[in-house]
C-alpha cells in the first residue's frame, strides 16, 4: 500500500488532497457530502478581523471551462470564527488550515496570533491575493516589501506552519516567493485565482455585480501548473498547488511539477466526490508504479530529478 | 430519467430517486449535474412527487445546461445532490392559500399545490405568462371538483385569461370576500417584488421562492445571496423560501 502521508511544515496530512479555501466554507457546510476521511486538510474561507458581508450579487458567472467569482470575502469574522466555527470545523476529524486575511502586516499578525494559539488550526494561510477586494494601485501580491512585512508579523506571531497564497496575477512571482521564503514562511500556495469579467449582454451590465471577478476551475489549470513548475525550481520550502484541479490526472501533473500537495476548490461544486477520488486515483498510479511514497512522486517531471534517478 | 415537453420551452422530467434519496419537502431543489462539460451544477425546484421514490423536475430550456440536461437520452443516470434548502411554512387549517406563479416559476409552486391539495387545504391559483404558450397552469394538480374558480390566468399580451400581469389578478383576489390568509409566490424578481408589496399592504404573510445563481449549494461558497433586512442570506442554505417582508425589495430586481 503506497503511503499518501504528506508533510508542510508541522503540518501532517493523511494525503496531499486539500480543499481550498472558499469553496468549503468551514467545513460543516459539506458534512456527509465531502469524504472529509481521506483528505488532508481543510483550508477554511478567509477570515478577516472584522466580520465581512462580501459583494453585493451577482457573485457567481459560469464561464467556458472556469468560474468567475467576485464573493468579496464574505465570512463571520475573527471572534465568531474562534467562537463557533473553528469548533465545529475541528470535529470533522481532518486539520483545518485557518486561512486569514489583515489589511495591514499588523492585522496579518494579529489574526495570525489568535488563530495559531488554537489548538484546532493546524496551520495557517495568509491569503494576499484575493482579486475582489479593494487594494491600491500596486497590490501587495506583486511587491516583495509588502509581503516580507506581512510574513514576518505573521511569522512573530506564530510558530505554526504557515502558508503564503500567491496571485497568479503578477509579472515577478520568484521575487514575491523569494521575500516570503526569506521571511520564514513554511510554505507556498500557488496560486490564487486571476481576474476575469463576463458582460450580461441582457442587461447590458457586468454580469457580476463586483464588475471582475476571479477566474478559477479548468481554465485557470495550465497558468497556474505553470507557475508551480516555476516556484517550486526556485524556492526551497514546499508548494501546495492550486488552480482546476479536477481529477487524478491534473493532481499528478501538479505533484511532478514539484507541489508536496494539491487543493481541490472549484471542481467540488459539480463533484464532491473529487477529492475522494483524486486520493484513490494516486494511490493507484502509485501502486502500478512502484512509487512507495510521496517524496518520489514529488517533483517526478523536473529535470534536476530526472538526472538525479538517472545517475542513482 | 424520463421526460415530457409540456410547453413549446419545457419539459416535465421525472426521476427514479436512488433508495437513499429522502422525501423532498415544498420548496427544497436539487442541483443537479447536468454535463461534464460545465464547471457548475444546476438547480431545480422539486416540481412534485408522482409516487413514492421519484420526484419530477420542470425545466425552461434557457441556455447550455438545461439543453444538455433535454438532449439527455431517457433512462440515463443523472448526478443529483439533494433535497436541499429550506421549505414553505404550511398555512393554518381552514385557511385560503393564493399561489402565485409567473412563467417557469409554476415549477417553484408545483409540488406546494400538491401538498396543500393532499392536505385539504384550499387553494386559489393565478398564473401568469407573457404569452399564452408560456402558460404552465395544465401541469398543476387537477381543479376537477373544485367548487369555486380556483384558477385564473393571465397574459401580458391577452392572448388567453386575464389581460395584464398576474399582479391585476392579485389584487382583485385579495379584495374579495374569503379573501387569502397566504401568499405564495415564484416567478421573476419583478413580479415577486411587485406580489410581495400588494401582499404587505393588504398585511398578508408571503412567501417567496428565490432564484440566483448557485455553485455548491449548500452553503459553503457564499455565492448565491439575496439581500436581506438582516444582511446578506445564501438562497441555497437559509432559502430558497423566504418571507418577502424579509427581503430587500429594490435590491431583488436588477438594472
Ligand atoms: C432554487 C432554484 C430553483 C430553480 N428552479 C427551477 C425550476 O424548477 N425550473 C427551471 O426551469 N429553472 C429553475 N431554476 C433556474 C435554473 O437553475 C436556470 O434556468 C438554469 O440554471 C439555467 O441553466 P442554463 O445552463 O440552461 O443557462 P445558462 O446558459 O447558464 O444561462 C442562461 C440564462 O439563465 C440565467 N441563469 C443561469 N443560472 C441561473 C440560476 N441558477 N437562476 C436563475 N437564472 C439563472 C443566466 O443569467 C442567463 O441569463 C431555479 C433556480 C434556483 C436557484
Ligand atoms: C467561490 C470561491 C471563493 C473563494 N474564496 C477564497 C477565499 O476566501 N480565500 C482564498 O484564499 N481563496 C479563495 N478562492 C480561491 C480558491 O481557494 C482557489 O485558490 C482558486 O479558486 C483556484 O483553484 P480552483 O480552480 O481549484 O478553484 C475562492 C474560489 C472560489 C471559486
Ligand atoms: S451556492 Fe454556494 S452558498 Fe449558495
Amino acid at each position: 500500500m503506497p503511503d499518501l502521508t504528506t508533510r508542510i511544515g508541522n503540518l501532517t496530512m493523511r494525503s496531499p488532497v486539500m480543499l481550498a479555501s472558499g469553496t468549503v466554507g468551514y467545513g460543516p457546510e459539506y458534512e456527509g457530502i465531502i469524504d472529509f476521511g481521506v483528505t488532508g486538510a481543510i483550508v477554511t474561507k478567509t477570515i478577516t478581523l472584522k466580520l465581512r458581508e462580501g459583494n453585493a450579487p451577482p457573485r457567481l458567472v459560469e464561464t467556458h471551462g472556469g468560474l468567475l467569482n467576485a464573493i468579496g470575502l464574505e465570512n463571520v469574522g475573527l471572534e465568531r470564527f474562534l467562537a463557533e466555527k473553528l469548533r465545529e470545523a475541528a470535529r470533522l476529524g481532518v486539520p483545518v488550515v485557518a486561512s486569514v486575511a489583515g489589511t495591514s502586516p499588523e492585522e496579518f499578525g494579529q489574526l495570525a496570533a489568535a488563530v495559531g494559539e488554537r489548538d484546532e488550526v493546524a496551520a495557517i494561510e495568509l491569503n494576499i491575493s484575493c482579486p475582489n477586494v479593494e487594494r491600491p494601485r500596486n497590490p501587495v501580491w506583486s511587491d516583495p516589501a509588502a509581503v516580507t512585512e506581512i510574513v514576518s508579523a505573521a511569522r512573530a506571531a506564530t510558530s505554526k506552519t504557515l502558508s503564503l497564497k500567491l496571485s497568479p496575477n503578477t509579472s515577478d512571482i520568484l521575487s514575491v516567493a523569494e521575500a516570503a521564503e526569506r521571511a520564514g514562511a513554511d510554505a507556498l500556495t500557488v496560486a490564487n485565482t486571476l481576474p476575469g469579467m463576463r458582460i450580461d449582454i441582457k442587461r447590458r451590465r457586468p454580469a457580476l455585480g463586483n464588475t471582475t471577478g476571479g477566474l478559477s476551475g479548468a481554465a485557470l489549470m495550465p497558468v497556474n501548473l505553470a507557475l508551480v513548475w516555476k516556484v517550486a525550481g526556485h524556492v526551497s520550502i514546499p508548494v501546495i498547488g492550486s488552480g482546476g484541479l479536477a481529477d487524478t490526472g491534473d493532481a499528478l501533473e501538479f505533484l511532478a511539477a514539484g507541489a508536496a500537495a494539491v487543493q481541490v476548490g472549484t471542481a467540488l461544486f459539480a463533484n464532491p466526490a473529487a477529492p475522494a477520488e483524486i486520493v484513490k486515483g494516486l494511490e493507484t498510479y502509485m501502486e502500478e508504479n512502484n512509487l512507495a511514497s510521496m517524496d518520489e512522486l514529488i517533483g517526478m517531471a523536473r529535470e534536476e530529478r530526472r538526472i538525479c534517478t538517472e545517475t542513482t | 430519467m424520463t421526460k415530457a415537453s409540456v410547453s413549446p420551452t419545457c419539459y416535465l422530467f421525472t426521476f427514479e430517486a436512488d433508495p437513499e434519496f429522502p422525501t423532498p419537502r415544498s420548496g427544497q431543489f436539487v442541483n443537479v449535474a447536468v454535463s461534464d462539460d460545465l464547471t457548475l451544477r444546476r438547480p431545480f425546484s422539486i416540481a412534485g412527487i408522482p409516487a413514492p421514490g421519484r420526484f419530477d423536475l420542470l425545466v425552461e430550456m434557457r441556455g447550455k445546461g438545461t439543453r444538455a440536461l433535454a438532449e439527455k437520452p431517457i433512462g440515463s443516470a443523472v448526478g443529483v445532490m439533494g433535497p436541499l434548502g429550506n421549505e414553505f411554512t404550511l398555512p393554518e387549517p381552514g385557511d385560503v392559500s393564493l399561489l402565485v406563479a409567473g412563467g417557469i416559476g409554476t415549477a417553484g409552486l408545483r409540488l406546494l399545490a400538491q401538498e396543500l391539495r393532499l392536505g385539504g387545504h384550499r387553494i386559489r391559483t393565478l398564473v401568469g405568462a407573457r404569452t399564452s404558450e408560456g402558460l404552465l397552469h395544465h401541469v398543476l394538480p387537477s381543479q376537477a371538483g373544485d367548487e369555486e374558480p380556483s384558477l385564473e390566468v393571465a397574459t401580458d399580451d391577452g392572448s388567453e385569461g386575464f389581460h395584464g400581469t398576474v399582479t391585476g389578478l392579485l389584487k382583485r383576489a385579495l379584495g374579495e370576500p374569503d379573501a387569502p390568509a397566504r401568499v405564495y409566490c415564484c416567478g421573476p424578481p419583478a413580479m415577486i417584488a411587485a406580489v410581495a408589496g400588494i401582499a404587505a399592504k393588504a398585511g398578508v404573510p408571503c412567501e417567496a421562492l428565490l432564484e440566483e445563481m448557485m455553485a455548491c449549494g449548500v452553503g459553503a461558497c457564499r455565492g448565491c445571496v439575496v439581500a436581506t433586512r438582516s444582511g446578506y442570506k445564501a438562497v441555497c442554505s437559509d432559502g430558497p423560501v423566504f418571507d418577502t417582508s424579509e427581503l430587500v425589495l429594490e435590491e431583488l430586481v436588477r438594472a
